[in-house]
């Protein structure tokens, strides 16, 4: 069986949630960007609530370009691409030189739609490469525990999303079924009784949304993590 | 000859490598950038004939250049025999005392040297430096060959190029070969290195795992690797890509942070092979340069096949009066500097330059060596659409496992500037592929 240090399981597991938190935040910002064309002044305001990131943005242009594209803000989609890309680049020889180009290419993209006049349109071909990463994931990793740990992350960061955006529970409830089939194929320990709560929480008919943010965050707490490998 | 339509291929060519991360890095005013390295789509070629009188150099090259490092932590006979004087072997930085009396797994010190050469217009090769300890550079031809090749394969099917994507296999069998028992591992100080890029496709393309410090430790006298699992496996052959006195703490310099504490001790034992062994810098440093030929004579008995660039010492009053009487017409090198750094041409100074510099030779004579100018051959290359000549060098790598193999291929670095004799990366050179013909 080949071999995994800790180091890159948890940037596998970084650069699944990174490249989730790009395409899910991609979708919104372009549902947004959309609805803002009408709408007044400082409805972006409701955005940045759901997505519990501080609004510190001075106008609706500001959010538009900044939330974006500003590689000083830590929250922008920018800066989420760019932690992707960290993790990737060092996870070459797990991943292989194909798979990490679509990273590559994304950013590459991102820097492109930045200069753009149409930066949606251009935003377009971030997606399809990020889209084009997951497909290399699935067929040209074969090691199966490095491809379970990019799919956890993926999966954990797209609960916490829909929680966070108190998106449909048909949506929320799917991706926990996911979960549930992917996590015992990476070799991670996790806290079970957090699991089994979490999807406790999702079949309610209100489901909870602060609570299974919270659990799906601490579902692999880091520490406890490295105290049991220890 | 189909070579046209190789060039049309250029951009798309300079974008796939751009694709797959083909950088090095560089710290400019204290802050990491990685830059593209930028690639010609004219090769350097060299005929059958002429790669088989290179490739006779450089094994015999290296052979003396391992005898010479195994000699001089061990019996030292060629310092007893006056043929090496003793000044130049430990006043030189890449002296090593904690090396003395280490023997590495099957004796092999320099498991890959990356010999830099240039050809000069009459076509002689001249050896311009010996690199020992971590030369760097093979991945970008690889993966340029790869690339080229999906652009323009009639080029390669009309043409008969060897092919350079073995390299990794060569590396494979060096690495296989001294490995004492368990994981072959590169060891890289992280991201941030200029040839992180090199280190990352290297581990991909042999299949070895790359590896930081902190994922090593030592216990037990054995070197293992920490799995996220938690269990511990064994190393046997660790290709480290951070300079010796990074590479233990306990050992070398206590402040480094990127070494494996004790790793040096096992060693010593013989419980994992370093590769390239520690303290090769002793026959790298460019006043030992000097001396090559003169060890392949002593310790092969034989003719050196490959010429060094005509060098003199001005620790030698009768080379230090010549420098001073040739002053314009050679070039300085500082033998502490490398990549590209240290050195400077005679005929560059200013009046006040030059006598700045004659005192600094006088009072370190052995810190500088000189060189007869050499007019390197231009090689072409591709630039706005058209043929313009530049200066060019080849770094070919030898590695070794139980006899030397010479890679069919190379590095050949060339400067953008028309002016410029320095073609190193960090300098802003670009490189090319290199063809060995097999006719």
């Amino acid at each position: 069986m080949a071999i995994l240090s800790l180091e890159h399981s948890d940037q596998l597991y970084w650069l699944g949630r990174y490249s989730e938190r790009v395409y899910t935040t991609i979708h919104e910002y372009e549902k947004r960007f959309d609805s803002l064309i009408e709408l007044k002044e400082e409805d972006y305001n409701a955005f940045c609530k759901a997505q519990d990131i501080p609004n510190i943005y001075n106008s609706k242009d500001d959010f538009i370009q900044r939330y974006c594209f500003d590689e000083n803000d830590t929250n922008s989609i920018y800066s989420n691409l760019i932690r992707a890309y960290d993790n990737a680049v060092v996870l070459r020889e797990e991943i292989g030189s194909e798979t990490l180009a679509y990273i590559q290419l994304a950013v590459y993209a991102m820097n492109k739609a930045k200069a753009s006049q149409a930066p949606l349109i251009q935003l377009q071909k971030v997606v399809d490469n990020i889209v084009a990463f997951w497909g290399m994931v699935d067929d040209d990793i074969d090691n199966e525990h490095v491809r379970s740990i990019i799919k956890l992350g993926k999966r954990i960061e797209r609960i916490d999303l829909y929680a966070r955006m108190k998106m449909d529970p048909v949506r929320l409830r799917r991706e926990m079924k996911r979960l549930n089939t992917r996590i015992n194929r990476t070799g991670l320990k996790y806290n079970t009784m957090k699991l089994a709560h979490l999807n406790y929480l999702v079949e309610m008919s209100e489901i909870p949304n602060d609570i299974v943010v919270e659990e799906i965050e601490s579902l692999f707490d880091d520490e406890e993590r490295r105290t049991e490998n220890a | 000859m189909v070579k046209e339509e190789l060039y049309s291929y250029s951009d798309t060519v300079n974008e796939l490598l751009a694709r797959y991360g083909v950088r090095f890095g560089i710290y400019k005013n204290g802050t990491f950038k990685e830059q593209l390295f930028p690639f010609d789509m004219i090769p350097r070629k060299i005929g059958r004939d002429e790669f088989d009188y290179l490739e006779r150099g450089l094994k015999q090259r290296v052979m003396a250049l391992n005898e010479f490092i195994k000699d001089i932590y061990g019996d030292k006979k060629i310092i007893r025999d006056n043929v090496v004087p003793e000044e130049f072997v430990y006043m030189g930085s890449g002296y090593l005392a904690q090396c003395e009396g280490v023997r590495p797994p099957k004796d092999v010190f320099t498991h890959i040297s990356g010999i830099d050469l240039v050809q000069a217009k009459d076509g002689e090769w001249y050896v311009l430096e010996d690199n020992l300890r971590i030369p760097s550079g093979a991945s970008y031809p690889m993966i340029a060959r790869e690339i080229c090749r999906r652009s323009s394969p009639e080029t390669f099917k009309k043409n008969a190029i060897s092919d350079n994507r073995n390299y990794a296999k060569l590396l494979r069998k060096t690495m296989d070969h001294v490995n004492v028992g368990g994981h072959t591992v590169i060891l890289t100080p992280g991201r941030y290195n200029a040839a992180y890029f090199e280190h990352s496709y290297l581990a991909e393309q042999t299949g070895a795992h790359l590896v930081t410090g902190n994922e090593l430790v030592v216990e037990n006298d054995n070197l293992f690797f920490k799995d996220y699992s938690g269990s511990k496996e064994r190393v046997g052959a660790v290709y480290r890509r951070i300079s010796d006195e990074y590479l233990d703490p306990m050992n070398f310099n206590p402040e480094s942070v990127i070494g494996i504490p004790h790793i040096y001790d096992i060693y010593r034992k013989g419980n994992v092979a370093l590769i390239n062994a520690p303290g090769n810098g002793v026959a790298d440093d460019k006043g030992i340069y000097y001396f090559v030929p003169d060890m392949v004579r002593y310790y092969l008995g034989e003719e050196p096949v490959l010429h060094n660039a005509p060098t003199y010492l001005p620790f030698y009053p009768k080379d230090m009066e010549y420098v001073l009487e040739n002053f314009d017409s050679l070039v300085l090198k500082d033998v502490a500097e490398a990549g590209g750094y240290g050195v400077v041409f005679g005929s560059g100074m200013t009046g006040e330059e030059k006598d700045r510099f004659i005192a600094m030779l006088k009072a370190e004579p052995r810190r500088f060596i000189a060189q007869e100018v050499i007019d390197f051959l231009d090689i072409d290359i591709y630039e706005n659409g058209e043929a313009v000549p530049r200066k060019a060098d080849l770094r070919a790598f030898v590695l070794m496992a139980d006899e030397p193999m010479v890679w069919k291929s190379g590095l050949t670095r060339f400067s953008r500037n028309p002016d410029s004799f320095i073609v190193n990366s960090s300098q802003g050179g670009g490189f090319k592929d290199t063809w060995v013909m097999e006719e």
